[in-house]
């Protein structure tokens, strides 16, 4: 008895160790192993159709080896992708490329890490200025044209430094990386690009009401304050504009009770208190063009008297001034921010609460009523990590839901609204993916190795045959067929 | 140079035991079914080895050389032993000489290593993009392991097949033997407790390949002459 327990729990034993074998075997005949020499994220450049003319880049699926701008001149380039990092950009070579048509396999931009959203804080950047120039300028360059290759973003690293140190050795050394002579590939598997299906933008709107007096001749007219939180970039997946403060703004009004739907223009002695130079400008509008220059000139047509807040002088074109690649957290000055939230929050007051011409300030800093530099920051932070471009929120867009739940914690009546976006513009989807970059061998490495083991294996055999049966045999092996046809002559 | 790397180390792993079997009297004599039993008697040593080594031996975290997890698995090793005595003289097989006997089991049991060993990772990866000289070298691992596996066989006919040796020769051919026995232990020490590189490890297990491969012939042939 006891041998059959032992013999059952041996068979046991035996079973679960074939069913281990068995399972290892099909795990490692369908794990996909990741050989990637380096795996990275990278952000396409936008895709979109304006009134049925197609802009940004039009492709999104990759699959080419990789060059550097130390190309040899003449080179065929239209089965590679160029690796442009920020500080070799040439803006005129990209410009000269796109215009002129030149086949192109694909472009990468590298993007310094600072610039990264993972980086978060204010780290100091050399260069900032010449950075920031160059950046709207590729921008500016890239959304604008219609490019028939893909065109990705993506943010240094190591391994990519790595790599592309080695691509420019490669290149130095005269020979262009293509299937016969190795180098890198770099491979983004990714679908076609599809419309995105109804586009909607959402508006948020919260109304909060002052005391009511009915016989109040005095009674002030709502006041609107109207804010835009999207953003629109070179690269959708990026575009976390931070010129936002008109959002801080807008929250921060709610928390300290103002209501809204009114219209309001500023004065200039609350900015003179607060050392800061407000400037009237007035300004005629086109009621024909269809574009407005200034978020304003919308409600004037409507004959509602409005003004806009903006640090730019002159009205930005189309695209400009909507936060791009450019537009980082570090780039923003937080005190800057607090200053004007304070100004505007200053002479609102001052106007609905009727103390024009007094000098006490409502919002002192020490007060309780004072702008809460945190509260800011936070907001700051939030909006300088999510990417906003309104065709790419959805409907229930995390982002669009914590502001309305904030609007709504300091508002009595809060509502959301969905407009579509279908008629002039088109957005195609796909915005990120993952790059994976293969060192390969060329064809000819393994042509090579081919022969050399052919050269092994007959060797192996002669020496084989040679040391075994004797070089007779070697020599007979050859010789059969002749001896034969001798026999039969 | 993804199905065609694959091929190109594919030959380099299996292509020696097929050349060896063709150019040596083998074929000639049939032996084929000789090598069949020997690779399935090394496919059951391998899967008794593997409950042992489940049983017996500690997953350490880190990857430095631990000399008692080195012994027990240098025991474990001698499991091999036994099976390649267990192929050598318990297997019935037709008329073949010892000459060719002990070449027909070794080259069926060196096959049997490589495809169980080498064959998943070279069809998971040298299928892939990425280039690395990994498959290569085990390939060249493979043909090293070829050599001792024939000539292990060769030392273990020696030992147990042939009755009648010369008296000063046994102490040669069991250190032989003890030696390229515990030849996984040895490269297992290189690698983990020197540090070596795989290029370097694959270098040596050639190198002592040749060597022992050598000595093996010379014992046999020594051996031989009192009997002819």
């Amino acid at each position: 008895m006891a041998t059959s327990k032992n013999s059952g729990g041996l068979r046991q034993l035996l079973e679960s160790t074939y069913s281990v074998i068995a399972l290892l075997f099909i795990l490692v005949a369908c794990v996909e192993l990741c050989d990637a020499a380096a795996a990275v994220d990278v952000y396409r450049l936008i895709q979109y159709d304006m009134s049925g003319t197609p802009f940004g880049s039009r492709f999104a699926a990759l699959n080419h080896h990789a060059s550097s701008l130390r190309f040899p001149p003449g080179a065929d380039l239209s089965r590679t992708v160029l690796i442009i990092p920020l500080r070799e950009l040439n803006v005129t070579f990209v410009r000269e490329y796109i215009t002129q048509k030149k086949p192109l396999g694909g472009l990468l931009f590298l993007l310094p890490e600072v610039l990264s959203f993972k980086q978060g804080g204010n780290k100091q950047v050399h260069e900032k200025g010449k950075m920031k120039k160059l950046l709207m300028e590729l921008e500016q360059l890239l959304v604008h044209s219609n490019i028939p290759y893909p065109v990705y973003f993506a943010f240094e690293n190591d391994d990519i430094d790595t790599v592309l140190a080695d691509i420019k050795k490669n290149d130095a050394m005269g020979q262009p990386a293509t299937a016969t002579t190795g180098g890198y590939k770099l491979v983004i598997p990714i679908a076609e690009p599809k419309k995105v299906a109804s586009p909607t933008i959402t508006n948020i709107q919260g109304w909060l009401s002052g005391l009511k007096a009915d016989e109040d001749a005095n009674q002030l007219p709502t006041i609107a304050i109207v804010a835009s939180y999207d953003t629109f970039g070179a690269a959708p997946a990026l575009s976390w504009e931070v010129t936002a403060m008109e959002v801080a703004l807008w929250l921060f009004l709610k928390w300290q009770g103002f209501s809204i739907f009114s219209t309001q223009t500023l004065r200039q002695e609350e900015a003179e208190e607060l050392d800061l130079k407000v400037v009237l400008k007035h300004k005629k509008i086109n009621i024909s063009d269809p574009r407005v220059a200034w978020e304003h000139e919308q409600f004037s047509r409507l004959r509602v008297t409005a003004a806009t807040l903006s640090g730019c002088p002159v009205a930005p074109e189309l695209f400009e001034g909507t936060g791009g690649l450019f537009d980082g957290r570090q780039y923003v000055n937080e005190t800057a921010i607090v200053r004007g939230v304070k100004l505007v929050a200053e002479s609102l007051a001052r106007h609905i609460y009727g103390h024009q011409g007094k000098s006490a300030q409502i919002f002192a800093d020490e007060s309780s009523l004072s702008v809460n530099p945190a509260y800011i920051r936070s907001w700051l932070n939030l909006l300088s990590q999510t990417p906003r471009v309104a065709p790419y929120l959805s409907k229930n867009d995390p982002f669009v839901m914590a502001l309305k739940k904030e609007l709504a914690g300091h508002a009595d009546e809060v509502n959301v609204q969905h407009e579509n976006l279908e008629g002039i513009f088109t957005f195609y989807d796909s915005t990120s993916a993952r790059l994976n970059i293969y060192q390969v061998a060329s064809v000819t490495f393994d042509l090579l190795l081919l022969l050399v083991l052919g050269s092994y294996l007959i060797m192996l055999f002669c020496f084989l045959v040679i040391t075994t049966r004797g070089v007779d045999d070697l020599i007979g092996l050859f010789r059969r067929p002749p001896s034969r046809r001798v026999k039969t002559a | 140079m993804t199905m065609f790397h694959f091929f190109n180390c594919a030959i380099l792993t299996f292509g020696p035991h097929a050349v060896y079997y063709s150019a040596t009297p083998l074929s000639e004599y049939d032996t084929l079914g000789t090598s069949v039993k020997a690779a399935l008697v090394y496919l059951g040593t391998a899967l008794v080895k593997l409950v042992c080594l489940a049983t017996f031996l500690q997953v350490s975290e880190n990857d430095g050389f631990d000399p008692y997890q080195e012994i027990l698995k240098a025991l474990i090793g001698f499991i091999d032993v036994a099976g390649l005595y267990f192929a050598l003289t318990q297997l019935t097989h037709r008329n073949i000489s010892q000459n060719h006997k002990f070449q027909a089991v070794g080259l069926g049991w060196a096959f049997a290593d490589s495809v169980l060993h080498r064959l998943a990772p070279l069809w998971v990866g040298a299928r892939g993009l990425e280039f690395t000289w990994d498959y290569i070298l085990q390939g060249l691992e493979a043909n090293a392991n070829l050599v001792l596996s024939i000539s292990l066989a060769a030392l273990g006919s020696l030992i147990w097949l042939r009755k009648n040796k010369p008296k000063t020769l046994i102490p040669i051919i069991y250190a032989c033997a003890g030696i390229v026995a515990t030849m996984p232990s040895i490269t297992s020490y290189l690698r983990r407790g020197l540090g070596w590189h795989f290029p370097e490890v694959v270098g040596f297990e050639l190198f002592t390949s040749l060597v022992m491969a050598f000595i093996s012939w010379q014992l046999f042939s020594a051996c031989q002459r009192p009997s002819a």
